[in-house]
């Protein structure tokens, strides 16, 4: 167990990043036989800032479930993400949240 | 006798730089194969080998999609331009690099991959690619893009210890 003193790393993005209820856009990384889980896990830190837990955690889940969440606001901002993750190759999509 | 220190294609300096330990023929089959990906960029972005680099961005919705492309892909065309000319600078330079340009780098390591895997139809099964038939008449882009595997992770390794 980790004592109460130490330090909580965080596991969600920044705070421009935070869910909005109102904005219900979210964006997807779908699994692809090419991309590797070691550059996936990476890419998904450096974009949204999460920890190595999280992001390893979005990455196992997009190979075993097929696909993930791992962002989600306004439709721009789904937007602008969808176009950072397919700048590094990844294979993203967005969609109104339903 | 000293024994030569292994080292891996990617070292992280004490001072948060990076330096590529590649080979002189390595750099330059790298940089002919920047070459080739940047003349099929030039050509028709909707070429097939491409589809990996443009993907659909809204699922089941065209009309978006539509207009997400005509807005997005010249910007991604671009990017995977300047991409490639910075690791053209970087292949041909022995300093250290910065993460910026080690991560464009990456970047280009990995359109290769897509490229490549997208001609080669690589599929889920596929993943254990160590043992190659040499036989087989894609052995030459097998190889190619195992050694592109090989060099991504060690980059990619590099990077995130920096991150550590």
């Amino acid at each position: 167990m980790r004592p109460a003193e130490q330090p909580v790393i965080a596991d969600e993005p920044n705070t421009s990043d935070v869910v909005d209820l109102d904005t219900p856009w979210i964006v997807l990384v779908w699994n692809d036989p090419i991309n590797l889980m070691s550059y996936v896990t990476f890419v998904l830190q450096k974009l949204f800032g999460y920890s190595n837990e999280k992001a390893t955690e979005l990455m196992l889940d997009v190979h075993e479930k097929g696909r993930a969440v791992v962002a989600n606001g306004s439709r721009e901002r789904a937007e602008l993400d969808v176009y950072r993750l397919h700048d590094h190759g990844l294979w993203a999509t967005m969609q109104q949240d339903s | 006798m000293r024994r030569r220190k292994q080292s891996g294609p990617v070292d992280v300096t004490p001072d948060g730089m990076f330096v590529l330990n590649l080979a002189d023929d390595e750099r330059q089959s790298f940089n002919h194969f920047l070459d080739e990906l940047e003349s099929l960029l030039n050509e028709e972005t909707d070429d097939g080998r491409l589809r990996r680099l443009f993907p659909t961005a809204y699922h089941n919705d065209a009309l978006h999609d539509a207009e997400y492309q005509r807005l997005m892909r010249s910007e991604l065309l671009q990017s995977r331009r300047t991409a490639i000319d910075i690791s053209r600078r970087v292949l041909d330079s022995h300093d250290a690099l910065s993460e910026g340009d080690l991560m464009q780098f990456m970047q280009t390591i990995n359109s290769l991959r897509l490229v490549l895997g997208t001609m080669l139809d690589v599929s889920e099964n596929d993943e254990a690619q160590e043992i190659i038939n040499d036989d087989d008449p894609n052995a030459p882009q097998i190889h190619l893009y195992a050694y592109l595997g090989w060099l991504l992770e060690c980059v990619v390794d590099a990077l995130q210890s920096s991150l550590d």
